[in-house]
């Protein structure tokens, strides 16, 4: 079953974001929206992540969703170590030993190994960002929202993060919904890719792309066409 | 970084040489006792204070009421202040009662106090009273200083209400309640003293500073002033340190 949003109105600070906007997610994969900056992006998904309230609009498919979210600041907690901020989120359900085995796991998966005991204040950006993107697994959710958590970070930083979070979501394929306004980000880890014109928004361009995002290899003919067009579509 | 330290060491002990050189200056001058005694026989006197058999007792219910002062007055800031800090209803409601009881003379507290209680919680009363809104304020400001985004997170990760107050509030919050209960010790001390000065329990500080005082014993009283600051002094560094342990977080 689909993630279906269908006749979304939205306006914010007088500008009207979302007139009559539809659109479709496929569960299971990673979806990216590319658009501009200032378009509407962390709007959308705000309202996918039911912290902010649409004007109208119907939802179909996310009822009995439960949602992470990878925000573009990691948001740790200062005053718990880097296994503190994961487990934090993790089911209460779980015993004490188990929330330890599974915050391992996913320490080592976005290579904090080591780190478990660290503090957010003795770590680098980038690894701040990675423990964020590693407690987004930590937490029992079906979909992952992602808003531009990579921006600020260097070309290799952002590749590093890229196949940090590749690797973690190869071993749980949650529904990912990704928004950018970075089209090698896009390419990098979107199975989908959207691209969202200005407000009021539209899609102008929808793409799909097999290939798995830790086998893509940016430097081919196919992918810089890809790229080309999606630049062009962006406007 | 170890010199700057071992200079300040150094300036410290400067300043308290300073002090009693001008003491002593001051006691040459006046050469009485009465008026004004040499910081030697004042040292001798506390030497003598500390093996009287009632010092434990003296000393002892003196730091007990302010302890259980400071330790209502806690309890009262942390839970009151955490619900003004949320809420700004609540907040709008407290805050006229602590700007009034911040601004009431402690003499005009003290002076209803002594009709209003028993000797020995006279002090303790206006520990409680002079205290409370320091951590109060603290805790209050300390909540607000708590990063929207962070509670948007933990809401988004559905950690539970209650999850949000003690691991995310309450932590936050921590360095605020040291700094509050830093400043309220400082004043409860010499509250509690001034209580004790004027309601007269059996035992206290201020009550052996006022029985020294009426017969004319100034290195008794001075004697027992140095005692007070020494109490204030380790609460202090008692709060200090426990800081540098709980909030071990801060770089």
């Amino acid at each position: 079953m689909a993630l279906l949003i269908e006749n979304l109105n939205k306006k914010y600070d007088d500008i009207l974001l979302y007139r009559d906007f539809n659109i479709s997610f496929t569960e299971g994969i990673i979806t990216c929206i590319l658009g501009p900056s200032g378009c509407g992006k962390t709007t959308l998904l705000n309202i996918i992540g039911g912290i902010i309230l649409p004007d109208s609009g119907n939802f179909s498919g996310f009822q009995e969703k439960t949602m992470s979210y990878i925000f573009q600041d990691p948001r740790l907690l200062k005053w718990k170590t880097v296994r503190g901020n994961i487990e934090f989120v993790m089911d209460r359900g779980m015993t004490d030993e188990e929330r330890h085995k599974e915050s391992d796991r996913l320490i080592k998966l976005v290579e904090l190994k080591g780190f478990a005991g660290y503090y957010p204040s003795q770590l680098s950006g980038g690894m701040r960002q990675r423990v964020s993107i590693a407690r987004a697994f930590a937490c029992h959710s079906n979909i992952i929202l992602m808003d531009e958590p990579l921006k600020g970070l260097d070309i290799a930083l952002k590749q590093n993060m890229i196949r940090s979070f590749a690797r973690i979501w190869k071993t749980d394929r949650r529904t990912v919904i990704f928004v950018t306004h970075d089209v090698d980000e896009a390419i990098m880890l979107g199975a989908e890719i959207m691209v969202m014109s200005r407000p009021p928004v539209s899609i102008v361009e929808h793409e799909n792309i097999i290939e798995l995002p830790e086998i893509r290899l940016p430097e081919s003919d196919q992918f810089k066409n890809l790229k080309q067009k999606l630049i062009k579509a962006l406007g | 970084m170890k010199i700057s330290f071992t200079k300040k060491q150094y300036l410290g002990f400067a300043s308290v040489l300073l002090m009693l050189v001008i003491w002593q200056l001051l006691a040459m001058y006046f050469n009485s006792d009465f008026i004004m005694p040499s910081p030697g026989k004042t040292f001798m006197t506390v030497i003598r204070l500390f093996t009287d058999p009632d010092f434990v007792s003296v000393v002892g219910m003196t730091v007990l009421r302010g302890l259980v002062g400071f330790f209502i007055s806690a309890v009262l800031g942390l839970v009151l202040g955490i619900i003004a800090g949320i809420s700004p209803g609540f907040n709008a409601f407290l805050n006229p009662f602590l700007v009034t009881v911040r601004s009431v003379p402690v003499i005009a507290i003290i002076l209803l106090a002594l009709i209003w209680f028993s000797p020995g919680s006279v002090p303790v009363f206006i520990a409680l009273l002079t205290m409370f809104p320091f951590i109060c304020t603290n805790v209050i400001d300390g909540i607000r200083s708590v990063d929207r985004d962070i509670i948007e997170m933990a809401r988004f990760y559905r950690i539970s209400r209650r999850r949000i107050v003690s691991e995310v509030y309450i932590p936050a919050i921590i360095p605020f309640i040291i700094s509050g209960a830093s400043s309220a010790m400082g004043i409860g001390w010499r509250a509690i003293i001034i209580g004790e000065v004027l309601s007269q329990p059996k035992y206290g500080i201020g009550t052996m500073m006022q029985a020294q005082q009426t017969y004319l014993n100034v290195d008794a009283v001075i004697a027992w002033t140095i005692i007070a600051v020494l109490i204030s002094f380790g609460f202090e560094k008692i709060i200090r340190w426990s800081e540098h342990k709980i909030v071990v977080w801060k770089s």
